[in-house]
């Protein structure tokens, strides 16, 4: 049975079922998240055409019970909606779309607006394009993303934003490249709940060896300004494992514009001192300042480091030996490799559950079978709690008990193993998070605080 | 007007109920319009119950039905709610696990997660239908939890592309023995969340509730409620009566034991107006009709009234006496501290209009509040019932009172308009705002906090605490930036954009 596509679609749709299974305990949310990604660029509000209820739920659970991060100037319940109803169902919602993004620059001040759809325009087919191309053409900054529920994740949403943005804010660009200017894709904005704190960390570390970082989402970001100049800069820079790589081949056909990816967070003095002399060589900064910082780096986290050797050698009560961590492959891969390369862990299972596109597991498999010299290790790709927490308790703990890296769907399976967990990914409602950042040199240190604090106070 | 509870749709609440999202004016005009006291404002034609309703072309993220069922279906402990749809009806997983996880705490039962399992419907799904995912999730819930109930949340996709949720339903419920009771909550199909409750309700009462009760449990009462703390046992035991909470946190047999129950109370009659009448209308089992217990005279109504139901009259006035005795003095060492200010409620509908009545014994000026829909009747169509004319009766009138389904851009007029020294809130969105101008807010997680006599103490001393907030939110009141354009800012009718779209 051939089925006729409105639209363009990446794959062919078959009747064969496809393998995705029922979920228990979501880890990431839908598309139309991704319209936190929006709100994340300071002074950017999105505009969701979609149920009542769709923005509430994704703003609630990314950004208030995932580390109570808040929800930035333009998004919650800032957001302005159509809260499609039964009329827009059947009648199409072009109308009441057009009335919305209307009225929304009588009451919003907003230097650009990002409309993202739900399944109800994309399932009833309403033209969301012509309606934001009719503004676009009286000036208005407005672009559109097609983000409905059924068509993807907060990653693919993301990275359709992302692309909006680019392909219909950015203009041609035909000037001269900024030597040191650098873009930076990384971690997914309120999905990782640590990512505010982790992108000034980075971008504090970029700008340490000589860079400028347009680091676009964030309270580090200047904005609009930074986005009108990416084209500029000298190169992407994509620090994830998968996540970005999308938009940096995209501005390389668009602009010609190189990129480096570097799959590894860096957590910690030696993926930081790696990180940074990979990029300094890809940027043609000469060695030996970049040398003399990581020297200053280093001198302040070794100092602090020392103190913590005292603990590490001989606290009497035992602390665990192996780990998992469950969560996203961007936080897994850096947590994993700092763990396992500077404290000596052991680990049982690591599982991925982000659900990375196809064409990204093997090479997110080669990192972790990469891990160190002498540690390599298999990953699971699995999205439904049940299956993972089923997996954990079969997992190869030894005798001690476990710390999980992990989420608060781990909670009551973290006490009935008699272990330890720390939260670090989507969602975590019992942390509350601001500035904590896991990453770098710095995040390192708070990273070992959080461990062995958790750890200890579970002692007596 | 007569319940169906025939179909497996339930109706919506302004197909049943008249309900509106948009209305501003004094808490007086609101009643009166309403079908307790006249029928119809006189201008929207001849349906009964037709309250004139501003409607306007800008709108925030609300909330849906869906999110409504799954804070009900899904704080089960040992059933099971299935989202059939796409993942991102998946995130109200993550609230209402910590929700639940707290209200277990708080209750002093087991702390567990939430078992919700999502159908991920995904574009394949959209177009060959996602019924045979459906069955491998309730397969799965089967096999992973044993559940003595589960339940299934449609959505806007699968509401939109068909799906025969019912024939799957049926099949797996005969299949397993089990009943898989199908809630109809697309978004897009009522205007205010409200409905998602009666969703639940409805299919509790379709098949989880025991039809014919062998027994009768004279001393037992249904207690509508959410995830409050325990006040209702201490209470109800001082007249020889024991609780059912449902629906939040009970179990399937709490549930389908309502129908042998004595009566049924709640703290709120827009959480449940749906049930305790279906309760009364098929099962004989009486609702309590009187004002809700907020206040010295609603609670002593609302005690009177169950007391009469249960023939408990002597007890109940030994009680009321009692209560009045040790709380009035407590209320007047509070009285001189809270002099002088000014509160806000912004919460559900009938809810606020007994918040309010709290404020007003403890001496606090009302002079504004926000709710986030309005019945002009409830189910019941019982006057006594009519908690916004209690509300107008005992403690007068309230100025700027206004319905609006929790739009922030609203909101900041509203505020400016009153002048609040503090706001009550339950429903997220709003008291960021108020904070970044000052204002601090009391979030009442806990919805028993203001209930009965002992509210009125508990809700004083909150004030007090909160009142001390405001340090925090008047330094950075002085730093943030807000989203709004400072022409609308300036606006001193909420509902501007809304007359300018009718005239």
């Amino acid at each position: 049975m051939a089925i006729l596509a409105l639209k363009s679609r990446p794959t062919e749709i078959t009747p064969d079922a496809d393998k995705s299974g029922p979920i228990e305990l979501v880890r990431y949310v839908c598309a139309i998240g991704a319209m936190q990604s929006a709100a994340a660029i300071p002074r950017v509000v999105p505009i969701t055409h979609c149920g009542p209820g769709c923005a509430d739920k994704q703003y609630m659970n990314l950004a208030f019970y995932n580390g109570f991060q808040g929800s930035g100037y333009g998004g919650g319940p800032v957001v302005p909606s159509t809260n499609a109803s039964q009329r827009e169902v059947i009648f199409g919602g072009a109308d009441r779309l057009r009335e919305l993004i209307e009225s929304s620059q009588t009451v919003l001040d907003a230097d650009l607006f990002v409309v993202l759809t739900g399944c109800i325009p994309d399932l009833v087919g309403d033209d969301v394009g012509s309606v934001v191309r009719d503004f676009q053409k009286k000036g208005v900054p407005i672009v559109y993303a097609e983000t409905g529920g059924f068509r993807g994740n907060n990653f693919t949403g993301h990275e359709a934003v992302t692309r909006a943005i680019i392909e219909q804010y950015l203009g041609p660009w035909d000037g001269v490249r900024e030597q040191g200017l650098v873009n930076l894709w990384s971690l997914l904005p309120y999905q990782n709940t640590f990512w505010r704190g982790d992108l000034e960390e980075i971008k504090r570390l970029l700008e340490s060896i000589g860079l400028k970082v347009n680091v676009l989402f964030g309270p580090d970001s200047a904005g609009l300004s930074e986005w009108r100049d990416i084209p500029r800069a000298q190169f992407n820079l994509v620090l994830s494992p998968w996540l970005g790589l999308a938009t940096a081949k995209l501005l390389e056909e668009r602009y010609d514009q190189p990129f480096l990816h570097l799959p590894v967070l860096p957590i910690g003095a030696r993926q930081s001192g790696e990180f940074l002399r990979q990029v300094a060589a890809f940027a043609g900064l000469p060695a030996e300042p970049v040398e003399q910082v990581i020297v200053r780096e280093e001198t302040r986290y070794y100092n602090y480091i020392d103190g913590f050797t005292d603990f590490y050698s001989e606290y009497w009560w035992g602390l665990p030996a192996r780990f998992a961590v469950i969560g996203d492959s961007a936080y897994n891969l850096a947590l994993t490799k700092f763990l396992v390369t500077q404290l000596g862990l052991i680990p049982a299972k690591q599982i991925v559950t982000e659900d990375p596109p196809v064409e990204h597991r093997d090479s997110i498999r080669e990192q972790f079978r990469a891990i160190d010299h002498d540690v390599s290790v298999e990953i699971d790709f699995i999205e439904d709690s049940y299956l993972i927490h089923d997996a954990i308790r079969k997992a190869d703990f030894g005798h001690k008990p476990p710390i999980i890296f992990g989420t608060t769907w781990e909670r009551d399976l973290v006490k009935e193993m008699k272990g330890s967990l720390i939260e670090v990914g989507f969602p975590a409602s019992y942390e509350v998070v601001l500035s904590r950042s896991y990453v770098g040199y710095r995040g390192a240190l708070s990273l070992l605080e959080r461990i062995y604090s958790t750890v200890v106070s579970h002692s007596a | 007007m007569t319940l169906n509870l025939k179909t497996s749709t339930v109706e919506t609440r302004e197909q049943r109920l008249g309900t509106i999202i948009g209305w501003d004016g004094t808490a007086s005009k609101l009643a009166d319009e309403s079908a307790f006291s006249r029928g119809d404002c006189g201008g929207c034609g001849s349906k009964a119950r037709r309250i004139c309703e501003l409607e306007g072309p800008f709108t925030q993220g609300s909330v849906c039905s869906e999110q409504m069922v799954e804070c009900q279906a899904g704080n089960i402990r040992d059933a099971v709610l299935i989202q059939h749809s796409p993942i991102g009806c998946g995130a109200g997983q993550v609230i209402y696990n910590s929700i639940y996880r707290n209200g277990l705490a708080m209750r002093g039962l087991p702390v567990q997660n939430i078992r919700f399992i999502s159908t991920n419907l995904r574009e394949r799904d959209m177009v060959y239908g996602g019924v045979d995912k459906l069955a491998v999730a309730i397969r799965a819930a089967f096999e992973r939890h044993q559940p003595n109930a589960v339940f299934i949340a449609t959505s806007c996709a699968s509401g939109i592309i068909g799906d025969d949720v019912e024939s799957v339903a049926r099949a797996l419920e005969a299949e397993f023995g089990v009943p898989v009771i199908p809630l109809h909550c697309e978004g897009f199909k009522s205007k205010h969340w409200s409905t998602g409750f009666d969703a639940t309700q409805h299919g509790i009462l379709r098949q989880i509730v025991r039809k014919n009760p062998e027994k009768r449990q004279d001393d037992l009462i249904n207690v509508i409620n959410l995830w409050g703390t325990d006040v209702f046992t201490p209470m109800l035991a001082e007249l020889g009566l024991r609780v059912n909470y449902v629906v939040d946190m009970s179990t399937v047999e709490q549930l389908a034991q309502m129908s042998e129950a004595r009566a049924t109370v709640s703290f709120c009659y827009t959480l449940g107006t749906y049930l305790a009448t279906a309760l009364e209308q098929d099962f004989g089992v009486e609702q309590i009709k009187a004002p809700q217990p907020y206040g010295f005279p609603g609670t002593d109504a609302w005690l009177r009234e169950l007391a009469r139901v249960t023939g408990r009259e002597a007890q109940a006035e030994n009680y009321i006496a009692r209560e009045h005795a040790r709380v009035k003095p407590l209320l007047d060492e509070l009285r001189p501290k809270l002099k002088g200010l000014k509160g806000y409620v912004a919460t559900g509908s009938a809810y606020s209009h007994g918040l309010i009545g709290v404020l007003r014994e403890i001496g606090v000026e009302v002079d504004g509040s926000l709710v986030f829909h309005h019945d002009p009747v409830y189910d019941s169509e019982d006057p006594r019932q009519d908690s916004l004319g209690h509300l107008v009766e005992n403690y007068g009138d309230v100025r700027h009172f206004t319905v609006g389904n929790r739009q922030q851009y609203q909101f900041y007029n509203l505020l400016q308009r009153v002048k609040p020294d503090f706001i009550i809130i339950r429903h997220n969105g709003l008291a960021p705002l108020a904070a970044r101008l000052g204002i601090p807010a009391i979030p009442l997680g806990d919805e028993h906090h203001a209930l009965g006599y002992q509210g009125m103490v508990n809700l004083g001393e909150s004030i007090l605490a909160a009142l001390q907030h405001r340090k925090f939110h008047q330094d950075i009141a002085r730093r943030v930036s807000l989203p709004y354009k400072q022409s609308w800012l300036a606006q001193t009718d909420p509902f501007a954009l809304s007359r300018a779209a009718v005239a």
